[in-house]
């Protein structure tokens, strides 16, 4: 099971740098793993912790949050204030015992495409070490 | 050391001035160790109250229910002051209010009760059962005095105190217009022993932990209700467009409730325990809190409800601000 095992992992990423890296590693003809399933969001600082806790109960093995370098927001500040915000909320879920390795959060910038090819390649590694999420995912409901 | 009759004075002077509206305070309740809050309106009304170590209700939280119902044309809005009874706890949720822009400090009259712990219902109701007419309870030095119907019993104040009170460092109000007494010493050191207790386990032992505690969740709303800092009009916890968190009461519900419940709070909870102390299936939501509150101080050296003009903990940053988690 484990070896066969495929890793849903949702990722977030601002659509400044961290989508247009995704971007050029796709033009570049990069090879990363296909479980990644790409949000596009105008800033990290727009992603809100919920968006994390309702992925993984909705079906998510794994949560990549990206954003641009501090400093090189696009608004100036938004990924300073998700890297307050994403810090405590990766403390509080791994307090709760969720496994760490499930939420991740990096910086990627727009030139960035190897970089982007080897964090998708680290988040889905941990991802598939960690199992299938099974602490609060929400049940299927059968009419 | 309390005076009552001091306090009453005051509190008829307070609401006796015309920029007063009315005046939150406690008042000894119905039956047995209950206290409830007291609101004054006129003087005469200000002898009920009462100050003990069984007054736990934090009364900062009704400064934010007051109904604000639609002004008729032509009137004025009522801009008289509140008047709030406060312990330490207390005055850091007003200041946290004030930081917030919840409340307005030209509308609010602080009386400061320097407070020498509180007393947890559950571990005076385990020592004297069964008790239902209304018992005196004052501070004496290091131990509780309780007045019972079959005679005077002294009690070590660690064997019935709150859990926070124990840890307490801020007993005296951070911001008041009147403190009524002397102030007192701190009875502790605020450190994290039982966070860093939890910390030490490995995550399964943390998530069968936690998943007994959330699994027992009813989903009352009640640590929502009572939480001096949880005011908002629209709350997301029960929007139902979009439904971030569903009404089913099972696992998957709740963590979220709960996880949820306690992010809103990171940077901003005072510490005052009323989530634990209301909630009827007994999860130790301090726990959480606590964790939260810890971070907080040890990483980025933030206190809240402290100083009114400080900025909120999460819209504001450092470029600095710690990045070890980042890949």
């Amino acid at each position: 099971m484990s070896e066969q095992f495929q890793p849903n992992v949702v990722a977030f990423l601002c659509n400044w740098c961290s989508y247009a890296g995704a971007d050029l590693a796709g033009t570049s003809r990069i090879k990363y793993p296909h479980n990644l399933n790409v949000i596009r969001v105008m800033c990290s600082g727009r992603v809100n912790p919920l968006f994390v806790i309702n992925a993984l109960q909705q079906g998510a093995d794994g949560v990549l949050v990206s954003g641009c370098h501090p400093g090189d927001c696009h608004y100036m500040e938004g990924n300073f204030y998700a890297r307050r915000r994403f810090s405590l909320m990766n403390e509080l879920l791994e307090y709760v015992g969720v496994e760490p390795g499930r939420f991740n959060m990096s910086w990627v910038s727009a030139s960035e495409g190897a970089k982007w090819k080897d964090v998708v390649a680290g988040v889905v590694e941990k991802a598939k070490e960690a199992g299938p999420f099974d602490q609060f995912r929400r049940n299927k409901i059968n009419w | 050391m309390v005076d009552l009759e001091k306090m009453r004075t005051i509190a008829k002077e307070t609401v006796s001035r015309d920029d007063v509206r009315y005046l939150i305070g406690w008042r000894q309740g119905t039956y047995g160790f209950r206290v409830s809050p007291h609101f004054v309106e006129g003087p005469d009304e200000a002898d009920k109250l009462i100050f003990s170590p069984l007054c736990s209700n934090n009364l900062a939280t009704y400064l934010t229910l007051t109904e604000k119902l639609p002004v008729p044309r032509g009137e004025q809005p009522d801009s008289r002051k509140i008047a709030v009874m406060v312990k330490g706890c207390d005055s850091r949720a007003v200041v946290q209010q004030l930081i917030e822009k919840g409340i307005e400090r030209d509308r609010v009259f602080v009386i400061g009760c320097p407070c020498e712990g509180v007393l947890d219902l559950k571990k005076v109701e385990e020592k004297f059962p069964g008790v239902l007419s209304p018992v005196q309870v004052e501070w004496s030095g290091d131990k509780i005095i309780f007045t019972l119907a079959d005679g005077v019993k002294e009690v070590p104040k660690g064997e019935v105190l709150a859990k926070k009170c124990l840890s307490c460092r801020y007993p005296n109000p951070v911001m008041s217009d009147i403190t009524l007494w002397d102030e007192v010493k701190p009875l502790g050191d605020g450190k994290y022993e039982d966070v860093k207790e939890m910390e030490e386990k490995n995550p399964q032992e943390r998530w069968s932990f936690w998943k007994d505690k959330f699994s027992s969740c009813i989903r009352c709303y009640s640590c929502r209700n009572v939480c001096p800092m949880c005011y908002c009009d629209d709350c997301v916890l029960d929007r139902l467009n979009p439904q971030w968190i569903n009404r089913s009461s099972n696992i998957s519900e709740n963590s979220a409730f709960q996880l949820a419940r306690a992010f809103h709070l990171a940077g901003r909870c005072i510490e005052c325990g009323e989530c634990e102390r209301v909630c009827p299936v007994d999860i130790p939501l301090m726990a959480i809190n606590r964790k939260l509150a810890k971070e907080v101080r040890e990483q980025y050296e933030f206190e809240p409800g402290l100083d009114p003009e400080s900025k909120p903990f999460q819209s504001s940053y450092r470029p600095n601000d710690k990045e070890d988690f980042i890949l």
